[in-house]
């Protein structure tokens, strides 16, 4: 829709004067509210956001957090007897998920101020495609991989992982969404989702150096799903606390 | 003239007069904005005022050397989004306050005023913001961003949290609809 007096492409010399003269129509500014004003009155230079300094931060710190957590818990026990290529394979799958989603949620383009959250949706959908799918289709049961048949236990074992990979997802989860926290005025679900979405990829990485449950649905659905739930979880925290900062704000 | 992002790192650094100024320069086209998306002047104030609340508080977010402006807009759509959320309303509705359509010039050698050289023909102009009003939402706030706010396609889609390409189709698509409309009055050019 460019270029003026172009009839075809959908432009109409008089629909777009009707338009034009619609838009020209400007309203004065309307008073600064009370409130504002009392705000102002009082008012303080603030530290403004700088996104590659704080995309720095989150990683490192997450990163630390997450080989701290390993450390402390253990590497799982069939790690040797799992091919090379397949764990190094999904750690990188896992980090990259990681590294890009955070990436896309904390640094804007060049020149705005609002990063590219629908983005880093999609790249957070992608990411828990490929997971979860690898997980079911790459699993190797390895002679000390632990096996479950399906009952009580197994759920128990599930539950278990979860948890665990959503302890490793909630430092990241909660530094990124301090580093995007100015994101509830402008809608944060996405964001949320993303965050969460970021967190889950490095919380199943951790999950995945440790449990040495290797049946597809478990390495697919629990592992892999950590993306999902986790940003499920946020998108759905984000929500509640934006509905209350829109009835502080109102 | 300081450009927005200088207005606007001043007023992170404390300066309230850079703020007076930004508001003075953006609220102006936020109520024109929010004035066509909710059809109601003084909702659209009242929002305008919100969401200066709303930057107020999330200034620390702001990125130095960016431009403030799409960001204030987008603060600016949601709050609009949650007041029509809170009401429950079904549908937007565009302006249609007493004086919202600008009168067109008169001229001198006595040219009828619905020529196309001598501005937009009022009859017109009523109706584009008549057929605007019966858009889908969607379309509508596409429509009105790109046509009558003045911001790129890349600008609305950061606004409404949309895509590019969607907001492009929207608008487009909200065009087309416009056009027809105005076609079927007899107004406009063909469908």
């Amino acid at each position: 829709m460019s270029g003026r007096g172009q009839r075809d492409g959908g432009l109409d010399p008089r629909v777009e004067d009707s338009l034009s003269a619609l838009g020209a129509a400007s309203p004065g500014a309307p008073p600064i509210g009370d409130e504002l004003a009392r705000e102002l009155e009082a008012l303080r230079p603030v530290r403004t956001r700088a996104p590659r300094r704080q995309l720095a931060g989150v990683m490192s710190a997450s990163l630390l957090y997450a080989t701290g957590l390993i450390a402390l818990a253990g590497l799982r026990r069939d790690l040797g007897e799992q091919p090379a290529a397949l764990m190094v394979g999904f750690g990188l799958v896992w980090l990259l998920a990681f590294a890009a989603v955070t990436w896309l949620v904390v640094v804007p383009p060049r020149g705005a101020v609002i990063p590219r959250w629908r983005t880093a949706a999609g790249a957070a959908l992608g990411a828990a495609v490929v997971l979860i799918a690898s997980g079911l289709l790459l699993p190797h049961i390895a002679p000390s991989s632990t096996t479950y048949e399906p009952g009580a236990r197994a759920f128990f074992a599930h539950a278990g992982c979860i948890r665990w990979g959503v302890a490793g997802a909630a430092l990241p989860v909660v530094l990124a969404a301090l580093a995007v926290r100015g994101a509830i005025p402008v809608g944060s679900r996405w964001a949320a989702a993303a965050v969460g979405a970021a967190g889950g990829a490095l919380g199943g990485l951790v999950l995945h150096l440790h449990c040495p449950i290797a049946e597809r649905l478990h390495v697919g659905l629990v592992h892999g799903g950590l993306v999902v739930i986790a940003a499920v979880v946020a998108a759905l925290a984000a929500r509640v606390g934006a509905s209350r900062t829109s009835g502080r704000t109102r | 003239m300081a450009a927005e992002s200088d207005l606007m790192a001043r007023y992170c650094d404390g300066d309230a007069s850079a703020f007076r100024e930004l508001h003075a320069r953006i609220a102006p086209r936020l109520v024109a904005y929010l004035a066509r998306m909710c059809g109601d002047r003084a909702t659209a104030e009242d929002l305008v005022q919100q969401t200066f609340l709303k930057v107020h508080r999330a200034r620390s977010a702001y990125v130095r050397g960016a431009d403030p402006v799409p960001w204030m807009f987008a603060i600016a759509h949601r709050t609009f989004l949650d007041e029509a959320r809170r009401k429950q309303r079904s549908r937007v509705q565009v302006a249609r306050e007493e004086g919202g359509v600008p009168e067109v010039p008169a001229e001198i050698d006595g040219t009828p005023a619905d020529r196309r050289r001598d501005g937009p023909d009022p009859a017109m102009v009523r109706a584009a913001l008549a057929a605007l009003e019966e858009l889908p939402p969607s379309q509508r706030e596409a429509l009105i961003l790109t046509k009558l706010s003045g911001k790129s396609v890349a600008e609305a889609a950061v606004i409404t949290g949309s895509t590019p390409g969607a907001v492009k189709l929207r608008a487009h698509r909200g065009y087309v609809a416009l056009r027809k409309a105005l076609s079927a009055l007899g107004l406009g050019g063909a469908p």
